[in-house]
């Protein structure tokens, strides 16, 4: 049977029309990730923008809100930031629940739930993530976050070099490393638009005089840095004793040094460019991972796959991976658990700058009542 | 059977509906991809809100935007230069000055080929720009149209994993965190032996067998190929491009070609724009057509998890099996794309492998990876190097190109296997 045949005009029109059909289908599904999720700060959080502290990203795509909660004692400042990649959600939901939770005693907090917020407007073609994960909360209310993409949109960055060179150091990567904010620091205040927004994480850093910073983040299972803290030289003191505190909470995080010659990097460059103590968290996540099986919003909360339980079996996962996978709560939980350590040590490392924050839940505490427990209701599920 | 069972279904159901779409309905072979993407999707359960649906297979295209509108432009490209007349002036100089040594011939020529793919990575970029050069040299001197062809495709294929730039390898170390510093000499080891080798197999022979060349007919065509004149000039469209190319970060290829086409108005012979660019788009469709076809067919695959089904059956293979399972698992996944087979196949054997000296057998795993460029149904190097030849049947060139690809593959895994060795010597 031969189904080919002689077009003419009138399949012309027709194949046009359908193709508008198909754009305008295609467009409605990816406008639908444009925009901001919805957030309830705690009490005392002040609301500002990363423009306002460098102008270079004042009305771009490129800007993104940063809360501020002061406590009554004076101390040292601490920044939380989730969604570097917007692809890895325990980075961008442990930042949430910080911001929605945490009351502050000493010092001040910063939080930047999304930092990339142009990633978060679209997903990576040819991976399939899903667009949208829900949450469900403790009164069987769901709050929805956009799962998006570890790389800069292309509406802000197009067309993609061959070659990326990082600016400061002359290090090539490939090419779609030029939209990844974790290889732009320290960024360029005249440079692409993801430098620009690098610079102004740096900016932010310097002018707050930020003491620790964190850049949470998600791997995939078989990646050797997972499960794991990378920490500066500067900062890997502090990490030292939060890794052993941590294991004494039977909450194994590895401890990885920053490799001084991979530049663009949170953990190097923060430390580098700046006076903060940069830390650099990594939890599993089978959704982003190169072995995972059917992709959908249910792998990215449960990271229960059998496509990793057989890689498991193989041992090429660098990460205990049972029956139960690798649920968000727990990767949270991680997250939450670790940077609650981190600033006990700090208090005990350097008193005057400690910071205090109270009222977030421990690490069973998220397990087993579920992260949404943690999440504040927006009356609405998006 | 509890791991076989949805997705190894799926992976046959996908892979049998595009058989029968080409080989029984006579479909193009991209619409008989897409028709296998949405049976995918469908019997995976990704009917119910079709809306979605549409926007993953458009999701999938965009994968190979870039890609389509590089092979878009570049054949614009290839086109104006025809058009103005420095193929053929080019073709007639090599051939007077190199034809009595023909070693320096097949090695200057096989340099050329592969120098565009050196600076961009790009096998596409190697057939299109001086494949296109040297595949009338080639012929003109008794090289027969096919294998002619398949020196180019085999000189493209070592062109993107020469360095300095080697796209696969960046792929590979960016999913293991490995700077992309200290692969020149791996690289060189990896395909300088192997040029040598396209070389005494595909282009020496006919290069030396006197009397193939019938002289009074060649002084003919080189008088005809001459009629305009070789000057530095002529050459402007070509100097453009290398320098935004080397110099320019910025506009990116599409754009590059175009301003380089442009360039070509103030050199040669007069050109006319609409009947380059519609000759050169109308070569372009099929191909751009099996591009978007090949993105479809894996964002399905991901959606489904037949690409995981096919990635963890790999890594299972028994370990003594591990190499076979490298030399065989990237090249049949470069298929859809030799970028993809980099990432998906390419980062997991690295990782299974990382006892070795991660250098080398990167470079070895990309040499592998390489070589998707010549499996259909993209082959975007057999394809190419196919049309800048002439020959209408790229699987015929294909077929000239099997004894360098099973070279290629037998190479890159003596290096993955004596990575540790080779590192030892290299400090």
């Amino acid at each position: 049977m031969d189904l080919n045949f002689k077009g003419n005009k009138t399949t012309a029109c027709l194949l046009l029309g359908a193709a508008l059909v198909i754009c305008a289908i295609s467009g409605r599904e990816f406008m639908a990730n444009a925009g901001f999720d919805d957030l309830v700060p705690a009490a005392g959080f002040e609301r500002k923008m990363l423009s306002d502290y460098f102008d270079g990203l004042r009305g771009s795509r490129m800007d993104t809100p940063v809360f501020v909660q002061n406590g009554a004692k004076s101390g040292g400042s601490v920044l939380i930031l989730g969604g570097t990649h917007p692809n890895e959600p325990s980075g961008y939901v442990s930042a949430t629940l910080f911001l929605e939770n945490a009351r502050v005693v000493k010092g001040r907090l910063f939080v930047i739930p999304f930092a990339n917020a142009s990633g978060f407007t679209n997903t990576l073609p040819q991976e399939a993530s899903p667009s949208r994960i829900h949450i469900t909360r403790s009164d069987g209310s769901a709050r929805s976050f956009r799962y998006g993409s570890r790389d800069t949109s292309p509406i802000d960055m197009w067309p993609t070099p061959d070659i990326y060179i990082h600016k400061s150091s002359g290090q090539e990567l490939a090419g779609n490393e030029s939209k990844n904010l974790n290889r732009a620091y320290p960024g360029d205040p005249n440079g692409t638009p993801v430098e620009r927004l690098a610079y102004g994480i740096m900016e932010l850093l310097r002018g707050e005089k930020i003491t620790l910073a964190f850049d949470l983040h998600e791997a995939s299972p078989e990646y050797p840095v997972v499960e794991a803290i990378v920490a500066h030289e500067r900062s890997m003191e502090l990490a030292a004793a939060t890794a052993m505190e941590l294991i004494g909470q039977e909450i194994d995080m590895r401890l990885e040094p920053s490799p001084k010659n991979l530049h663009g990097l949170s953990h190097r460059e923060w430390g580098d460019y700046t006076d903060t103590l940069p830390i650099l968290m990594e939890t599993a996540n089978p959704s982003q991972g190169r072995l995972r099986g059917r992709t959908d919003e249910t792998l990215a909360l449960t990271g229960l796959d059998k496509a990793y339980a057989k890689a498991a079996a193989l041992g090429r996962l660098f990460v205990p991976y049972g029956p139960d996978g690798k649920p968000l709560s727990q990767r949270v939980a991680r997250h939450v658990a670790s940077i609650s350590a981190f600033l006990e040590m700090l208090s005990l490392f350097d008193e005057e700058n400690g910071v205090t924050v109270e009222n977030v839940p421990g690490y069973e505490d998220i397990i087993q009542k579920g992260v949404g427990s943690y999440l504040g209701g927006i009356g609405r599920s998006n | 059977m509890d791991w076989f069972w949805p997705e190894g279904f799926y992976a046959v159901l996908m892979l049998a509906a595009f058989a029968v779409g080409v080989f029984k309905l006579k479909l193009p072979v991209a619409i008989a991809m897409c028709g296998s993407a949405v049976i995918g999707a469908l019997s995976a359960g990704f009917g119910l809100h079709p809306a979605r649906l549409v926007g993953q297979l458009v999701e999938g295209m965009f994968g190979y935007i870039d890609t389509i509108l590089i092979i878009a432009t570049a054949m614009i490209f290839m086109n104006v230069v025809q058009s103005i007349g420095l193929m053929e002036s080019v073709a007639a100089w090599i051939i007077r000055r190199f034809r009595k040594s023909p070693f320096m011939l097949s090695c200057g020529v096989m340099f050329l080929i592969m120098l565009p793919g050196m600076l961009t990575g790009s096998s596409t970029a190697c057939c299109l720009t001086t494949g296109a050069l040297v595949a009338p040299v080639l012929i003109k001197l008794g090289v027969p149209g096919k294998k002619t062809a398949a020196f180019i495709a085999m000189g493209a294929v070592l062109g993107m994993i020469a360095p300095p730039i080697n796209i696969p390898v960046m792929i590979i170390g960016g999913g293991i965190d490995m700077p992309y510093v200290g692969f020149t000499l791996p690289l060189l080891i990896a395909t300088v032996p192997l040029a040598l080798l396209v070389i005494a197999l595909l282009a020496l022979p006919s290069l030396k067998k006197k009397g193939a060349v019938d002289e009074a007919e060649l002084e003919t065509e080189l008088k005809r190929m001459e009629s305009v004149p070789l000057t530095a000039r002529l050459f402007l469209p070509f100097v453009v491009l290398i320098v935004l190319m080397v110099g320019e970060q910025t506009l990116g290829m599409p754009l590059q070609f175009l301003v380089s086409s442009a360039s070509a108005f103030l050199t040669g012979r007069r050109w006319n724009v609409l009947e380059s660019a519609t000759n050169a788009v109308k070569d372009a469709i099929p191909v751009l057509g099996i591009l978007m076809g090949v993105g479809m067919f894996v964002q399905i695959m991901t959606l489904s998890g037949v690409r995981g089904f096919i990635v963890v059956s790999a890594l299972a293979i028994p370990s003594w099996l591990l190499y076979l399972s490298i030399a065989t698992t990237i090249p049949a996944f470069g298929a859809i794309s030799s970028f993809g087979a980099a990432s998906v196949l390419g980062v997991p054997f690295i990782l299974a492998l990382l006892s070795r000296d991660q250098i080398i057998t990167a470079s070895g795993l990309a040499l592998i990876a390489g070589l998707g460029d010549l499996v259909p149904p993209t082959a975007l190097a057999g394809i190419f190097a196919a049309q800048v030849a002439g020959e209408k049947n790229y699987f015929a060139v294909l077929r000239h190109c099997a004894v360098p690809s099973i070279a290629i593959a037998v190479w890159g895994i003596a290096l993955i296997a004596l990575a540790n060795p080779l590192s030892s010597i290299l400090r």
